[in-house]
């Protein structure tokens, strides 16, 4: 299953907050949001996957660091973005990341595929 | 990295093909997905942390709310004049606001805020959510942008502009008694000139969805501590018209809410007033500002706040500002290094959104100091 992880983005907010509205006023069932919901996080990872090929730097000082069930969460201060294009900078950032290698399905099914 | 309208858009594009099915396997009808698509969409553009995404809505948009943007200075309806005032669709606009909101719409739109000590006014991005806007078709024709409002009890309201200049202050989806709010700073006996949001008095019964209250803020006089509405021309859009006006009338005696969180009286632990004795012959207590304390607090017969111990919690201020956007990034890690506090990341696939505005990367890379 792919990670629900960017469910809790703009896009992703914006598609939950939807499907709350159509489920309040009744017009689909909790379940098929959900199967809404799922069918975001596939494309959604594939998309970033795929169709996104830029780099980014960054660098602040660490305030917090957790790790837990392969989920690594920071917050870093006074940080600066940098883009070849642009610089960014904030005051605070929360950084949620999720175990890069076993993303998705497809892959751990071509790594781990073998014939008997 | 910034912005790729492109990359949302085909997303979109992806689930909403990818559902079709599931919705008519469901039984549910293809309007239905339209108007989640149209929803979705009508969210982000909201949302503005996105440029451009759909430039000829914006336009049109623009058009729109340039005609009927609301006014910090009540007395002209000057449709023309509005021009002039920033807009808020503007893709400079870097700042946008995000209040959580719970049971209504969500927006990041910036709203009209009204704390304890500061009256705040924010023009709105222009977006009506699809509640407003089932809202607004009951009411006159001519009524267009919603100004969302959000009382400092947390309550969201909207304030609808009419053409005609009366404003309809509803509450969408819910069927909440609406409070009364005092904006403290206001001079007692002066009209108010700035747009004043709220002055609505508890209603017996409650109040159905999406009942308008008309609100003339030339006529809104403040005396001390009570507000009055006085309206001159009163117009019924709904039948729960008559009901307020009348009940308008009740305000000042019908109000239980206090504008602040009552007082609460406390008296035992420093505010005890019993035992006075002990705490007079006590008087080689090593802790004589306890004793000082409860002393006042006796006397006082009022405590403010627990002055034990309140300085004790030294941790960061994790909620900072309640309207600053949290800079969030969600990713994955490829590799997460350290050496003694030197931290360095490696990070992909990622989607942050920062100072308002969302960016992408396929690939980052980080340092910082623990």
């Amino acid at each position: 299953m792919a990670y629900q992880l960017y469910r809790n983005t703009t896009l992703g907010n914006s598609l939950q907050e939807s499907l709350d509205e159509l489920i309040q006023s009744q017009q689909i069932t909790p379940q098929l949001a959900l199967q809404v919901l799922l069918q975001f996080d596939k494309a959604i990872n594939s998309a970033l996957a795929q169709r996104v090929r830029n780099r980014v730097n960054f660098r602040g000082s660490l305030n917090t660091y957790r790790f837990c069930d392969n989920v690594w969460t920071f917050v870093l201060n006074d940080v600066e973005f940098r883009e070849v294009t642009e610089l960014i900078k904030v005051d605070k950032v929360k950084i949620v990341a999720c175990d890069g290698k076993t993303s998705s399905p497809v892959d751990s099914i071509s790594r781990n595929h073998s014939s008997p | 990295m910034r912005w790729m309208p492109k990359l949302y858009r085909s997303v979109i594009e992806d689930v909403i093909n990818d559902v079709r099915d599931i919705f008519l396997d469901d039984g549910v009808d293809e309007q239905v997905l339209m108007e989640l698509k149209t929803l979705w969409e009508n969210k982000l553009m909201q949302s503005r942390a996105v440029d451009g995404f759909h430039s000829e809505e914006q336009q049109l948009l623009l058009q729109v709310q340039q005609q009927h943007q609301p006014q910090q200075q009540q007395h002209h309806h000057h449709h023309h004049h509005q021009q002039t005032q920033p807009q808020q669709t503007v893709p400079q606009q870097a700042q946008t606001q995000q209040v959580l909101i719970p049971a209504s719409q969500q927006a990041a739109a910036p709203q009209v805020i009204v704390p304890d000590s500061k009256l705040i006014q924010h023009m709105n991005a222009s977006n009506m959510s699809a509640a407003a806007t089932a809202a607004t078709l009951a009411l006159p024709a001519g009524v267009t942008p919603v100004q969302q409002i959000l009382t400092n009890s947390g309550q969201l309201l909207q304030v609808v502009r009419a053409a005609n200049g009366a404003q309809y202050i509803f509450q969408p989806q819910q069927s909440v008694v609406l409070q009364q709010q005092v904006i403290p700073q206001m001079q007692p006996g002066g009209v108010q000139a700035p747009v004043i949001q709220q002055v609505l008095a508890p209603l017996p019964g409650g109040i159905s969805p999406q009942t308008g209250v008309i609100i003339q803020p030339q006529q809104i006089l403040f005396t001390g501590n009570k507000t009055q509405v006085i309206p001159t021309t009163v117009a019924a859009p709904t039948p729960a018209q008559a009901q307020i006006t009348a009940a308008g009338q009740q305000q000042p005696q019908a109000q239980p809410a206090q504008p602040q969180a009552p007082l609460v009286l406390q008296v035992d632990g420093t505010g005890d007033t019993s035992s006075e004795e002990d705490e007079d012959e006590e008087e080689d207590y090593d802790d004589d500002e306890e004793e000082d304390k409860e002393k006042d607090g006796a006397e006082d017969g009022q405590v403010e706040e627990e002055p034990l111990n309140s300085e004790d919690d030294v941790s960061d201020e994790e909620g900072q500002e309640l309207f600053d956007t949290e800079n969030v990034v969600v990713c994955q890690y490829d590799k997460i290094h350290r050496s003694k506090n030197k931290w360095k990341f490696h990070l992909k696939d990622g989607i942050m959104n920062l100072n308002g505005r969302d960016y992408i990367f396929s690939k980052a890379i980080g340092d910082a100091e623990w």
